[in-house]
Parts: C-alpha cells; sequence; structure tokens
C-alpha cells in the first residue's frame, strides 16, 4: 500500500513528458484493474501513476474493409464483446472478450491494457495473435508498428521501451470464408484465469483447403504464442480431422508449459492439444456457411465439457 | 401449504433486510472511533524458526507511528483454542508457520502502520519442519511442539506429533471382518479449504477513561473471545466488553479469539482506539482454514449386503495449532448407517503449517466423503445397487448411534425415497453422464443458551439474546417467539446485543441457534405468557385456568370480551406486584436430535480434459418444523454450494518445503460462482423432531457433507473411474482416464501396531 502521486494528462504528449521526466518511477495504466492487485500486494511501488483516461482520442474502435479493425488504447474488453462487427467478423476475439474476467472488470479493463500486461495466459492475447494484431507504438521521437508476435518478450514483459505508450492495436481483416473461435480451459465458469487457452482463424479456399491457418496458445508457455509449425501443417489440406488433429498435436508439441498452482505441464500440454483442435474444427466449420451466433460463441468459449 | 402454526411455516424476510439491502447495517470495520490508530501485523516468513532478533526500533521511531507490540509484551501465558493450550497469541520465541504474526504496529494511518512494519528487523534460526502429516505422524520427523507434554488440555496428547487421538469402538470388530463375505479396504484423502466468509476478520479496540476495555468485533462468539481475551491480556472477564457486530459470514472461522488480542493489547498501551481490519491475503495465511484429511477406511461386508465391520483410521493434519478441535468427525466414520462391530481411529497431527480452524461442522465433510464414496464401492463389489445398500443399512428409529444414543423417530427414510424420485433411480443415460448419491448425518447443536423477553408499553416485546445473528437467525428466533407469544411477527423487536447486556450463551454455530437458542426463546415466550396470565387473572379477579392467551390479549374463555391486551398488562405491570414483565430462560443442553439428508448429484464428464459439469443437483433433508422455509432453503443451498466447491475447485494449496499457502487469495483459491452451478433443487422433509422449538430440527450442516461424495458417485457412474482424493479436478479425472489412479499411500499397519492390534 505505498503512496504515490496519480498525473492525469490531458493530451498524449503531456503523457509522453510525464513518462520521460518521471523514468523508471512511474507507471502508465489504463483501466488499472492489473495495477490495483500488484500495487496493494506490493509487487508494483511507482512514485507516479500516469491514467490515460484523459487522454482524448483514444477509445475509438473502427472497423473498414480496407484497413480492417482499429482498437484505441482506451478501448475496453466489454467495447470488444459487445461489439457487433467483432462478433461477426472477429469471432474468436469475441470469444476471448467474452471469457475474460466477469463483466465489473470488463468494464475497465482495456484490451491494449491487456497486452501490455503480457501475461501469458491474457484472455484477448491468442485471438489477436490469430487475428495477425499490429501495434501503434509512440514514443518522443515519433511513432512506430511492431507485429504483436514481437511485442512480447517474456512474463509481464514486452517490447516497448521506456517512455513509449501503445495506442492502438489494428487487426487486418480476415479473408472471405473465415472462421475462428477461444476457448479458455479453466476450473471456473468466470472470474478464473485460464490453465489453457486457444484460439484458431481458418479461412477455406474455394477448393475446400484450408487457405490460411492461425493458431495462438495462451498459458502454456512465457509468453501468448503463435504455433507456426502446426499452422504450415493444416495450410493447403482439407480440414479433415486427422488433419486438424495432427495440426493441433504439433501445436500442443510446441508449448513449453510449465506447474503452478493451476495445474500441472504436462495435463496444461494436453488441453492445449485438446483446445487446438477443437477451436480448428469449429473455425473450419463456421469458415462457410455464415456468422456463428454470439450465444453459441460464448458457451463454446467457457463451457468446460464438450 | 397448511399448518397448525400462526407465524411459523410462512416465509418471514429477515428483520434486519433493510439495514442490510440500503448498507446501513455497521460491520466491524465501519466503526470509526475519535483519535482511532490504524494495526497492521508482520507475518513470519518461516515456518519453524527460532527468532533471534527481532528490532523494533526503526519502526518505532518511523513519524507517525504509536506503539509497536511483539510476543513478549503479552504476559506469559499458553492459550489454546482447541484441545490444549499449546500456543501463545503472538509467538515469544519459536515461530510455527509461515505467516504467524510476530510484531503488529499501531500508527496514524494504515499506510504508515504498514511502512512501520517493513522496517521491522527480523533474524532467524531455522529449525527442523515438518509438513506432511503421513511423515510427522512418522517417529523419525521432525518435532512440532517439544514441549508438548508439558502443555494443559483436555485431550490426552501420545506425544512427538500427535497431538490428539479419539477412539471409539464396538463389538468385536476383528471376528466380525473374519467372519465377513466381502472385505472393502479403501484410503481417501481430502484438501485443505479456506471457510470463504465475505467480510474479513475485523476489530476495534477501545479503552474507557475507567479502564475497561471495549471491543468490536466480527465473531461469532462474543463471549468466547472475551473469555480469551482476559486470558491472554490477564484482564478480568468482567473489565472486557464485546461488541458483536453484523456478521459477514463466519462458518465457523470466526468462532474464537481470531486477532483481537492485538488491537486490544496496542489500545491498553497507546489509550487510544485501534482498528485492525485484515486483508484477504491475512485471511488465507494467518487464520485457521480446514486443512487435508487422509482416511483409512475399511468394512466387512455380508453378499445381502448387510455391513457388519467397520474399521477407520483418520489423520487430520492439524497444522502448527489446536484451533480447533480436529477429530469431530470421528463417530462420522460410520455414517447414518447400522453397523454392529467397529474400531475407529481419529490422530490430530501437528505439522509446521497455518493452524487448523472450523468450518461448517469440522471433520465431517471429509468424512463423509470416505463413507459416502466407500459405500459406493461396497456396493460395486458385491454387485448391489447403491441405493439398495444404503436403505438396507440405513440407522432406524431405535438404533444406537455411535455415541450410544438412542435415535428417535427421523426422517432418514423419507430423504431417500425423495431423492430416488426426483431423479428417477436408477437411470440409464448417455456415456459420460451419470448419476451420483450421498447420505448425511449430522445432530442438532447443543449447548448453553439463554433467552429473556420484556413486554414494551404497546404490547409488543423485546426479545434478547446473546447469539450473534448468522443466516438469518435473528429472524428465526423472532419467529419461534411470536407464535409462542401468539403475535405477528412485527410485534418482536430484537435487541442488538453485546456481552454487558445479554446473558451468556454459546457461540453460533454447530447448527445450535435455531434448535437449541430457540428453544430457550420459546420457553422464555412461555414464561412471558405464564406471567401475563397471572397478572390478568389478578387484574380481572378470576382464576388463571380460567384465561387463555392469543392474538396479543388474555382473556376469560367463557368470555371472549373481558380480557386485557398486553398493553393494557403492559401498563398494569408497572405498578402491580410482580412489577415490570420479563419472561427468561436458561439451558444447557439438549437431547440427541439426528438430522438426516440425502443427495444426489447429475454430471457431464468431458472424456478430454477430464473437466466435470454438474448438471442437477438435489438435496432432501429432514428439517423437522420449517421455522423460516425461506431460510431454510437459503441455508440449504448456501451449504450444497459449499461442497460443491470443496468437490469441484475449492484446493487450498501448501508449498510442500515451507508449508506457505501458495494460493492466499481468491483468484486462485477457486470458490463456485453462479455460472458454475445448476439450478439447486430442495426437498424439505418434516418429521418434527421429539424436542426442539415446535419440532424444529437442525438445519445448517449437513447441506455441505454430501457434494463430494455424490459427485464423485457420479464420476464413477458416467466414465468408470473412482477418484479417491479431492477435488475432482480435469487435471485429476482426466489422469484416471488415461489409467493413471494410484492409490494413496498410507501405512495404517503402523498405527495398528501402536496401539498392539495385529496386522491382518
Amino acid at each position: 500500500m505505498a503512496r504515490f502521486d496519480y498525473l492525469e494528462p490531458q493530451s498524449l504528449d503531456e503523457a509522453l513528458g510525464m513518462l520521460e521526466k518521471h523514468g523508471a518511477n512511474s507507471r502508465l495504466v489504463a483501466g488499472s484493474t492489473d495495477f490495483l492487485v500488484r500495487w496493494r500486494t506490493g509487487v508494483w511501488r511507482p512514485e507516479i501513476v500516469v491514467c490515460m483516461q484523459h487522454v482524448p482520442g483514444l477509445d475509438g474502435l473502427h472497423f473498414n474493409d480496407d484497413d480492417g479493425l482499429s482498437i484505441g488504447a482506451m478501448t475496453t474488453v466489454q467495447d470488444i464483446e459487445q461489439n457487433s462487427i467483432v462478433r461477426s467478423r472477429y469471432p474468436a476475439l469475441a470469444a476471448g472478450a467474452t471469457a475474460f474476467a466477469g463483466v465489473q472488470v470488463r468494464n475497465l479493463a482495456t484490451v491494449v491494457g491487456n497486452v501490455c500486461n503480457a501475461s501469458p495466459a491474457g484472455d484477448t492475447l491468442p485471438a489477436l495473435l490469430a487475428y495477425d494484431a499490429q501495434c501503434r507504438i509512440v514514443g518522443s521521437n515519433g511513432e512506430r508498428w511492431l507485429p504483436l508476435t514481437e511485442v512480447f518478450v517474456g512474463p509481464g514483459q514486452t517490447a516497448l521501451a521506456a517512455g513509449e505508450i501503445m495506442t492502438e492495436i489494428r487487426l487486418p481483416t480476415p479473408p472471405p470464408n473465415s472462421g475462428g473461435l477461444y476457448i479458455k480451459h479453466s476450473p471456473r465458469g468466470a472470474m478464473d484465469i485460464s490453465a489453457v487457452g486457444a484460439a484458431s482463424v481458418v479461412s477455406i479456399g474455394s477448393d475446400g483447403n484450408c487457405a490460411s491457418v492461425r493458431i495462438a496458445l495462451g498459458a502454456v508457455a512465457p509468453t501468448p504464442m503463435r504455433a507456426f509449425g502446426a499452422e504450415g501443417r493444416l495450410v493447403g489440406q482439407p480440414p479433415t480431422d486427422d488433419n486438424v488433429a495432427e495440426s493441433a498435436r504439433l501445436a500442443a508439441q510446441a508449448s513449453r508449459p510449465i506447474a503452478d498452482v493451476r495445474s500441472g505441464a504436462e495435463y496444461r500440454r494436453e488441453i492445449a492439444q485438446v483446445l487446438a483442435e477443437r477451436t480448428l474444427r469449429h473455425a473450419a466449420d463456421t469458415a462457410v456457411g455464415g456468422v456463428a451466433d454470439f450465444d453459441d460463441i460464448r458457451r463454446l468459449a467457457v463451457q468446460t465439457t464438450w | 401449504m397448511t399448518t397448525q402454526f400462526k407465524v411459523l411455516e410462512r416465509n418471514h424476510p429477515r428483520v434486519d433486510a433493510h439495514d442490510k439491502v440500503t448498507g446501513r447495517a455497521a460491520y466491524a470495520s465501519d466503526v470509526y472511533l475519535p483519535g482511532m490508530l490504524a494495526c497492521k501485523l508482520l507475518p513470519s516468513t518461516r515456518n519453524h524458526a527460532r527468532i533471534v532478533r527481532l528490532d523494533i526500533s526503526k519502526a518505532a521511531s518511523h513519524p507517525g507511528v504509536r506503539c509497536v507490540i511483539t510476543g513478549t509484551d503479552f504476559p506469559d501465558i499458553r492459550y489454546g483454542s482447541g484441545a490444549l493450550r499449546d500456543r501463545y497469541v503472538m509467538p515469544r520465541e519459536v515461530v510455527n508457520f509461515v505467516g504467524e504474526p510476530i510484531a503488529a504496529v499501531a500508527a496514524d494511518d494504515e499506510a504508515t502502520a504498514q511502512e512501520a512494519i517493513e522496517l521491522i528487523e527480523v533474524e532467524y534460526e531455522d529449525l527442523p519442519s515438518v509438513v506432511n502429516p503421513l511423515t510427522a505422524i512418522g517417529s523419525d520427523a521432525a518435532t512440532v511442539h517439544p514441549e508438548l507434554e508439558e502443555y494443559e488440555g483436555y485431550g490426552f496428547t501420545l506425544g512427538h506429533n500427535v497431538s490428539t487421538l479419539l477412539d471409539a469402538d464396538r463389538g468385536d470388530v476383528d471376528q466380525a471382518f473374519r467372519d465377513a463375505d466381502v472385505v472393502v479396504e479403501d484410503v481417501y484423502r481430502s484438501q485443505g479449504i479456506n471457510q470463504g466468509f465475505l467480510e474479513p476478520m475485523a476489530c476495534v479496540a477501545d479503552v474507557e477513561a475507567n479502564g475497561r476495555l471495549v471491543v468490536y468485533a466480527s465473531t461469532q462468539g462474543p463471549y468466547q473471545i472475551r473469555a480469551a481475551l482476559a486470558g491472554v491480556l490477564e484482564v478480568p472477564v468482567s473489565r472486557i466488553r464485546v461488541v458483536p457486530m453484523e456478521l459477514g459470514g463466519g462458518f465457523g472461522a470466526k468462532l474464537r479469539l481470531a486477532f483481537e488480542a492485538f488491537p486490544a493489547l496496542l489500545a491498553m498501551k497507546t489509550g487510544r482506539p485501534v482498528k485492525l481490519v485484515n486483508t484477504r491475503e491475512e485471511v488465507f495465511t494467518m487464520n485457521g482454514p480446514r486443512l487435508p484429511v487422509t482416511n483409512y477406511i475399511r468394512s466387512g461386508v455380508m453378499r445381502d449386503g448387510t455391513i457388519t465391520a467397520r474399521e477407520a483410521y483418520t489423520i487430520f493434519d492439524v497444522g502448527a495449532y489446536l484451533g480447533a478441535g480436529p477429530n469431530s468427525g470421528i463417530g462420522h466414520g460410520i455414517g447414518a448407517y447400522r453397523v454392529p462391530n467397529f474400531r475407529l481411529r481419529s490422530y490430530g497431527v501437528y505439522t509446521n503449517k497455518i493452524y487448523v480452524g472450523s468450518y461448517r461442522a469440522s471433520g465431517v465433510a471429509d468424512m463423509t466423503f470416505a463413507v459416502e464414496s466407500h459405500m459406493d464401492r461396497i456396493a460395486h463389489e458385491i454387485g448391489m445397487d447403491p441405493y439398495d445398500l444404503r436403505v438396507k443399512n440405513a440407522l432406524r428409529e431405535g438404533d444406537v448411534s455411535v455415541s450410544g444414543a438412542v435415535v428417535p423417530t427421523n426422517g432418514l427414510m423419507e430423504t431417500l425415497e425423495a431423492i430416488k424420485e426426483k431423479i428417477d433411480w436408477p437411470r440409464d443415460l448417455e456415456d459420460g453422464h451419470g448419476v451420483g448419491l450421498a447420505l448425511c448425518e449430522w445432530r442438532s447443536g447443543s449447548g448453553p443458551s439463554t433467552a429473556s423477553i420484556s413486554v414494551n408499553d404497546d404490547g409488543t416485546v423485546s426479545l434478547l439474546t446473546g447469539s450473534v445473528d448468522i443466516s438469518g437467525s435473528d429472524t428465526s428466533l423472532a419467529a419461534i417467539a411470536a407464535e409462542a407469544l401468539g403475535i405477528p411477527m412485527d410485534q418482536v423487536v430484537v435487541a442488538k446485543r453485546d456481552t454487558d447486556l445479554a446473558p451468556y450463551t454459546g457461540q453460533s454455530g454447530g447448527s445450535r441457534i435455531v434448535y437449541s437458542q430457540g428453544t430457550a426463546v420459546q420457553r422464555a415466550a412461555e414464561d412471558t405468557v405464564q406471567k401475563l396470565v397471572a397478572l390478568a387473572a389478578e387484574r380481572l379477579g378470576v382464576p388463571e385456568e380460567a384465561l387463555d392467551c392469543e392474538d396479543g390479549r388474555v382473556y376469560v374463555m367463557d368470555n371472549e370480551p373481558q380480557g386485557l391486551t398486553f398493553a393494557q398488562l403492559a401498563a398494569a405491570s408497572i405498578t402491580s406486584r410482580g412489577g415490570p414483565i420479563i419472561g427468561t430462560a436458561s439451558l444447557s443442553s439438549m437431547p440427541y436430535t439426528p438430522v438426516f439428508a440425502a443427495q444426489a448429484a447429475e454430471v457431464k464428464v468431458d472424456r478430454k480434459t477430464g473437466q466435470v459439469r454438474l448438471l442437477r443437483y438435489i438435496q432432501a433433508q429432514d428439517v423437522g418444523t420449517p421455522i423460516n422455509p425461506m431460510a431454510v432453503e437459503g441455508q440449504l443451498d448456501g451449504g450444497v454450494v459449499q461442497g460443491i466447491g470443496r468437490a469441484l475447485t475449492e484446493d487450498q494449496q501448501f508449498d510442500p518445503e515451507t508449508g506457505a499457502v501458495r494460493n492466499p487469495s481468491f483468484a486462485s483459491y477457486l470458490m463456485p460462482l453462479a455460472i458454475d452451478l445448476p439450478e439447486l433443487e430442495n426437498v424439505l422433509i418434516n418429521v418434527p423432531a421429539p424436542d426442539g422449538p415446535f419440532g424444529a430440527r437442525a438445519v445448517a450442516e449437513p447441506p455441505g457433507f454430501g457434494p463430494p461424495a455424490a459427485i464423485a458417485n457420479a464420476v464413477y457412474d458416467a466414465v468408470g473411474v473412482r477418484i479417491k482424493e479431492l477435488p475432482l479436478s480435469g487435471e485429476r479425472v482426466l489422469s484416471a482416464l488415461n489409467g493413471q489412479n494410484a492409490d494413496i499411500d498410507f501405512d495404517v499397519d503402523a498405527l495398528r501396531r501402536a496401539e498392539g492390534i495385529a496386522a491382518d
């Protein structure tokens, strides 16, 4: 319960200036849902807290076919979960959002905050990886774009330099005939940290084969991870049960899980394979033939037994 | 519902409902006194170590700090919460678990107090420690309490790490095993469990100008706290007043002294009020939860299903101290069955981890998991339907219980039949689906109970008891008073109480408030009526036998218009010979009244992940007369949800080396949420109790006993694996499905040999 000074910049430039001035003694917060827990338990003890709530222009959530989906830094997880475009075009992300904590936390927590917190178990992260997210990072020397795969460097660690702020995440428009799903494995149906999470996005070409495949896993490695090898196994192949199973096996093989209070390592690997298989199956099945109903997505994302 | 009662067997909103929903109800953390200081605690970082140096000088001189205390600031007196005086309120030389408070600070505000805590310097010299109770019971393990044999207590100790051994024997158990057709043997293990109450402990201590200590606390047992504080502070009981504030859940965790002695001593030293509001992490790491239980159980059975012999050896991990009697489960090694020959043993074993506490009939849920899983194993072994096996062996009226008491009239069979009908047993289900049963038993709680009722000027009555309200018990007590007095509920004012105001009473726990305290209220009401009638007889000039009392009025039976209302009698009483009317009652114990409940679970098991999903949960309980059916159902729902958490997700984990709690938060200690639960189905069976107020039985404890076994039995029915360890996590079930379901290693022969019993 250390004391800190609380600053509310009114512009991005002001925020950047504050971070530059206070350096390592400061911490940037958006929804503060991660911050408060770590501050209260003494893990984080900044002298200065810089809150982004009042910086204008960061709460946008926009979509067009050319640019895809733009998620501003203050967009909450609940904004994503409730958004009809996300539900229809990015169903795996809608699933990740609805599996995230509970409504009260979703109303505060931001998607960009979830990224910058860089927990291996963050529920929106596998879907963001599976949709090829690009991140806009602004510093005092201008801005740069970084693929999400390069943002995560370790548990709780990102490639952001001191004084940099992530202001936006952009997801390209998924290819036509795409389907996707995220499944969270946790003992509880809500308000729980995932023991394993898996997101798959599959598009089916005119030949009926998989034109593109994205598989991302959470909580089975030091960072959320793409399973590139497993994806390659399925691209250009028909999404038969055998092919899907083999791809899922490779995905699990690429994982590097640990044991903790939630799960043993071997169980995590087994579940990763099951979830990869189930999300791939669902993604391939829903790629052609319309939009999945959100209630179904929600049930599949958090339902514990198949 | 047709009923013979005017008030009972009807739903009554809680008397404190408005205060609770509007936020006006005052909890201990709502107490703010002028000049109040904030208290923080320093936890031990070692699980068995001598404190070589404890330097508080920097903390004491930190600006804003008013006082720092350590163990040696308290009188050199051991105290105990269970069977032995085995601890100091704050350690003087040796710490016994990670998290044990070793210093407390009072400062102007909480942040300053915490800063001071971090300025305290501690040097430890580690001592050999032991964390696993099955290791601790062995003779070559480290000794947790080298001075054990000096401790005062009322249990008998075996020395080394065995704090307590309870036993119960009947018949010739060894011969019965030799004569049995089939012998079934199992070992079960249940996990550490946190009580999971909503409101963390909180306390404000204040010293009045006359030197009396006043303690505002979140407690189930104000008189018990008063006695314990008097002991550890060396202050007479009469110099302490404990004010129990609204209770935000306790479930046994708040039956006894928690941390109240720290702000109390700080208040005595500073002369200022001191407040301690514990964090959730402190609740998890400093206040006793339930600890793991290992249960060896063996039965001799005849081919027709008659159980003829039972042996059970139970190891209760009690952690660093006996924070609660660990062994209340011993008689429950038999369950709700007639078993003519048995040998039951219950060991309380010290380890260097957080001390054991109480939780909703401590130990019985562990025993029920073992016994009711074992019943299904027996049924499987002899090829009998598990329902029929239970019916065949169930206790009947006139049987003798394990404790030797004769079983009175009860609704056990009715609960079984109700469950059978509801779940449509036996049922063929699709693959991956299963149904399981459990039978639960408990007794209505006894103990000292008192009540007083005074008649107000307007004819209403004020009810005063010393019992802290838990789960709407004040409302039930008011209903009992109203029924006995023949007035509506809203004519009963339930007084707020403290240890100065109210007569002594036992703790609010153990399913005793409605049954025992309710009996005291009923008798106090009857005493009140008798006094009202006597006064009316005097004023009306008729004999008492000619009078009746109904609807707040005493009248002449042959001439109804001739009578006096309670208000008139209250007015008259002021100048009467007898004076203002007060009815009282006091009792110390109640007869044995069992409570039986049958439960059924329907589950679906995910064969690929091992995850168990609960589809239905049904419970039928013989509650006797349901005083306030809505409250009864609330108790049934709440208890069964706690049992479901125990079955599926809750798991207090301890570091195998240090014994430290590994998951001290609700983010990692997982209690079930609404989304995890099916609609809960309750059947209230009403076989009135021979004793107890208006035929009411206890309600609170049995609902939580059944789910672990009922769900484990359903999982077996669904996918054919027998899980003998809790919780039934996906990981554990999947391991079993993968053929990796190792039996729990437990050397029962060593315990038998220690008693001189030959191994088979």
